[in-house]
C-alpha cells in the first residue's frame, strides 16, 4: 500500500519532470557539442532567450502555423548569434569566458527587449502530444513516460544516442574529440580545428535554441521576461554533472527538473510540514533545484578525490583554450 | 569534413590578414584598447538603435548632462557606484589569480540580508549595531563564497557555475525574507522586510551619500599595496601567471586560492551592507540588487585587474546605469542596458585581443620573415666565425621553418 502511494509519487514527479527539463536536455546537448571540440559557451541562457523570442515572433507576427517551422526559425537565430560568438572566440582567440558571459547578458537583454510587446499572449500553435493509441490509458502508471510532446523524445533519446554514436562510435568523433583534447595533434592530421570548432559551436547554438523554442512552444507556452529563469547555466552544470557523456545529461537534467516539479507540485497542492507552513515551504522549495544542481556537480569531482572513480568526468583538456597553430 | 567548417576555414584562409601574437603586451596599451573596444561596442549598439528609429546618442548625451550638470546628478552616481565598486573590487582581486567570482550579486546579497537580520533584531547604540551589522555582512559574502571556493581549490571544480548558481539561491532567499520571516507587515505596496532603524553619517556636504563611499577607495588603496608591496599580493599574481610555477617554487597555491575567494566574497558581502545603510534603502525586496554584481564584473573586466582602474571603470559604469534609468523614462525599457552591457563586455574582449595580437598582411609577413632570417644568417656569419658550422646547422633550420607554409 505504502509502497504504491510512493511508486506512484515518484512516477508523477518524473511524469512532470520529464517536460520540465527537456529544455535544459536540449541546452545541456547544445552545450556538451561545442564543449566536446574546446570551446566554452556560457552564452546558453542568451540563447535560449533568442531561441525563444524568435519563435514567439514566428508565430505572433509571421503567422507561422507550423510548430517545427517556428522552432526552426528560433534555431536559426541563435544559431547566428552563436556564429558571431564562435567568431569571436575561434576565429579572433578573444576570452571564451567574457564573451559568452556577454552572450548571456545580450541575448537576454535582446530577447526581453523583442518581446516587450509579446508578455502573457498565449501561444497556439502547439506541438501534439505523441498518443500511443488505446493501448494506454491516462491513469497508467507507466503513462508518465507517455503522451509527452515528439520533442520531448528527440531530447532525451534521439540525440543523445545520436551524439554517443557518433563520439564513440565514428572515425567523426574521434576527430571531434581530438579537437577538443589536443588541437594540435588533430590539426597535424589535416582536422581544420577552426572550422571544426566554429561549426559544432554553431550546431550547438542551435541546439539550445531549439530548447528555448520548445519553452514557449509547448512548455509555458507563452512568452514572459527572463524565459530561461537559469535554466541555461543549469545545462551548463549538467554538462559537469555528465562528465561530458551525452547518457549522463539524461540523468542530470531528470535530477534538476525532478526538483522543479517537486516544489510547483507542492505549490499546488498546498503542502507544509509540522514546522514549516505551506508558504515557507514552497519559498525552501523553490531553492532546492539550484541547490542539487549544485551538489550534483560536486559529486563526481569529490568522488574522484576521494578516490572512488566512477567514470570519466575529466573536461576535454582543450577546453576553453583558444588555439593557434603558430603557439602551440 | 563538416561543409560549414570547410566553408568557414576557407573563407578564413582566403582573409589576407591574419593575427600575429605581440612580442610583449603594454599594459597601457592594453588598457587603451580594452576601453576603446567597449566605447566602440556602445558606438555600434547607438547606431542599431539608430536604425530603429531611436537617437541613442542625443538621449543619451541628455542624460549625461543631466547628471554631471547638477549636484543631484552626481550624488545619484555615487549611491550607485558604491554596491558597483565594492563587487568590482572582489572580482578584480579574484582575477588577480584567474579565478573568476560570477557570483557577486549573491554574496552582495547575502551580506545585506545578514545586515537586514542584525539591524532588526539588535537594540543598541547606532553605532554598534551598524558595525555588527557590518561584520555580520563580511561573515555572510565570505560564508557564501565557502562551497565555491573549497571546490575549486581542494576538488578542482570550476568555479564559475558553482558561483553563479548560488546567485539563484540567494534570490530566493532573500524573496523568502521579504514575503516571508521578516516580511514588515505594516508596508502594502511593495512587499520587503522591515526597515533597520540606522544608517551610516553623511558626508559633509552631501545630501545623499554617506561615508559608505570611502570604503571602496580605502580597499582599492589596501589591495594597491597589498599587490605593490608585500609578499603575498606576489604570490597571488606567480598563482594567476602560472600555479604550477608557484607550486613549484613553495607557495601553498591551493590555500591561497582558498583564502583570496573568501576575501572576495566578504568584500561583496560588505558592499550588501554599504547599501543597506543609505538612506531610504534600510530594507530589502527582491529587487535589493539592480544587478549590481553583473555591473561589478563588467568593471573588473574593462579595468583588466587594476585596482585604480576599478575605481575608474566603477564611475563610468555607474553613470551608464544613471543615465539608462534616464533612458527608460524616454522610451526604452530596461532590458536594453542588458543589450548594451553584452555588447561592451564583447567590445572589452576583442579589446584585450588587439592589445595581445597585431594583423599582419599574410604576403607582406611571409616575406619580411624571409628577410629577417637572411639578415640573422649574415650576422651571425659575421659574429662568429670559428663557430661557422653551428651556425650553418641553425640557419638551415631557421630556413626550413620559414619555408613551413
Amino acid at each position: 500500500m505504502i509502497l504504491a502511494i510512493i511508486e506512484n509519487a515518484f512516477l508523477s514527479l518524473i511524469g512532470s519532470a520529464i517536460p520540465a527539463s527537456a529544455v535544459v536536455m536540449l541546452a545541456a546537448t547544445g552545450a556538451m557539442l561545442g564543449e566536446r571540440v574546446g570551446v566554452l559557451n556560457l552564452g546558453q541562457e542568451g540563447l535560449i532567450g533568442i531561441g525563444a523570442v524568435y519563435s514567439v515572433i514566428a508565430v505572433l507576427s509571421w503567422g507561422v502555423e507550423s510548430p517545427w517551422l517556428a522552432m526552426l526559425i528560433g534555431m536559426i537565430a541563435a544559431a547566428v548569434a552563436g556564429l558571431i560568438f564562435a567568431v569571436c572566440v575561434v576565429a579572433f582567440r578573444a576570452s571564451q569566458v567574457l564573451v559568452g558571459l556577454a552572450l548571456a547578458l545580450g541575448g537576454i537583454g535582446l530577447s526581453n527587449q523583442l518581446g516587450t510587446n509579446r508578455n502573457g499572449t498565449p501561444i497556439q500553435t502547439l506541438f501534439r502530444e505523441v498518443n500511443p493509441g488505446g493501448v494506454l490509458d491516462d491513469n497508467d502508471a507507466v503513462s508518465a513516460f507517455f503522451f509527452h510532446d515528439p520533442v520531448v523524445y528527440i531530447a532525451y533519446i534521439g540525440l543523445p544516442v545520436v551524439l554517443w554514436f557518433v563520439l564513440f562510435r565514428t572515425r567523426h568523433g574521434m576527430n571531434m574529440k581530438a579537437v577538443g583534447e589536443n588541437p594540435a595533434a588533430a590539426d597535424a592530421v589535416g582536422v581544420s580545428v577552426t572550422g571544426w570548432r566554429i561549426f559544432y559551436s554553431v550546431l550547438g547554438a542551435a541546439l539550445t535554441g531549439a530548447g528555448g523554442a520548445y519553452m514557449v512552444l509547448s512548455f509555458t507556452p507563452t512568452w514572459s521576461p527572463d524565459i530561461a529563469r537559469g535554466r541555461g547555466w543549469v545545462a551548463l552544470a549538467v554538462v559537469i554533472f555528465a562528465g561530458w557523456r551525452p547518457g549522463w545529461a539524461v540523468a542530470g537534467a531528470l535530477l534538476y527538473g525532478s526538483m522543479i516539479s517537486l516544489d510547483t507540485t507542492a505549490q499546488a497542492r498546498g503542502w507544509g510540514l509540522p514546522f514549516m507552513g505551506a508558504s515557507d515551504l514552497s519559498f525552501f522549495l523553490s531553492m532546492l533545484p539550484y541547490v542539487v544542481t549544485l551538489v550534483a556537480i560536486l559529486i563526481p569531482a569529490g568522488a574522484v578525490k576521494l578516490g572512488r572513480r566512477v567514470r570519466s568526468t575529466a573536461a576535454p583538456a582543450a577546453l576553453a583554450i583558444p588555439y593557434s597553430r603558430e603557439e602551440r | 569534413m563538416t561543409p560549414l567548417g570547410s566553408i568557414a576555414s576557407a573563407v578564413l584562409s582566403v582573409t589576407p590578414w591574419r593575427l600575429e601574437r605581440r612580442l610583449e603586451v603594454d599594459a597601457k596599451r592594453a588598457a587603451l584598447t580594452r576601453i576603446g573596444g567597449a566605447v566602440g561596442a556602445m558606438v555600434v549598439v547607438g547606431i542599431l538603435l539608430l536604425l530603429t528609429g531611436r537617437n541613442a546618442f542625443w538621449i543619451f548625451w541628455e542624460a549625461l548632462d543631466a547628471i554631471f550638470g547638477r549636484q543631484r546628478g552626481i550624488e545619484g552616481v555615487a549611491l550607485r557606484a558604491i554596491p558597483i565598486l565594492m563587487t568590482a573590487l572582489g572580482v578584480a582581486l579574484s582575477l588577480r589569480m584567474k579565478v573568476w567570482n560570477i557570483g557577486s550579486d549573491g554574496q552582495f546579497l547575502m551580506g545585506a540580508l545578514a545586515a537586514v537580520g542584525v539591524g532588526i533584531h539588535l537594540d543598541g547604540p547606532g553605532w554598534l549595531v551598524l558595525i555588527l551589522m557590518a561584520v555580520a555582512a563580511t561573515l555572510a559574502g565570505a560564508a557564501w563564497m565557502l562551497v565555491p571556493a573549497l571546490a575549486r581549490a581542494y576538488w578542482d571544480v570550476n568555479e564559475i557555475i558553482t558561483t553563479l548558481l548560488l546567485n539563484f539561491v540567494a534570490l530566493q532567499l532573500v524573496t523568502w525574507s521579504a514575503l516571508g520571516f521578516w516580511r514588515d507587515k505594516e508596508a502594502a505596496v511593495i512587499q520587503s522586510t522591515r526597515e533597520v532603524p540606522f544608517t551610516l553619517p553623511g558626508l559633509p556636504g552631501a545630501d545623499s551619500v554617506t561615508v559608505a563611499l570611502l570604503v571602496p577607495l580605502a580597499i582599492a588603496a589596501v589591495l594597491w599595496w597589498v599587490f605593490r608591496s608585500t609578499t603575498i599580493g606576489y604570490e597571488i599574481d606567480t598563482i594567476g601567471g602560472n600555479p604550477r610555477a608557484a607550486a613549484f617554487a613553495g607557495i601553498a597555491v591551493r590555500r591561497r586560492i582558498m583564502v583570496v575567494m573568501l576575501f572576495t566574497g566578504a568584500i561583496a558581502g560588505l558592499g550588501g551592507m554599504l547599501q543597506l545603510s543609505a538612506p531610504g534603502a534600510q530594507a530589502m525586496n527582491a529587487g535589493f540588487s539592480a544587478q549590481f554584481g553583473l555591473s561589478g564584473f563588467i568593471v573588473a573586466a574593462l579595468a583588466g585587474a587594476s585596482f585604480w582602474g576599478v575605481i575608474g571603470g566603477g564611475i563610468f559604469i555607474a553613470s551608464m546605469f544613471y543615465a539608462g534609468i534616464v533612458l527608460q523614462t524616454k522610451g526604452l525599457s530596461v532590458y536594453i542596458i542588458f543589450a548594451i552591457y553584452g555588447a561592451i563586455l564583447t567590445g572589452i574582449a576583442l579589446g584585450e585581443i588587439a592589445a595581445r595580437y597585431r594583423m599582419v598582411r599574410r604576403g607582406a609577413e611571409d616575406r619580411e620573415a624571409e628577410n629577417r632570417d637572411a639578415d640573422d644568417r649574415g650576422a651571425d656569419a659575421r659574429d662568429a666565425d670559428d663557430t661557422a658550422v653551428a651556425v650553418e646547422a641553425t640557419a638551415g633550420d631557421e630556413a626550413t621553418q620559414g619555408a613551413r607554409p
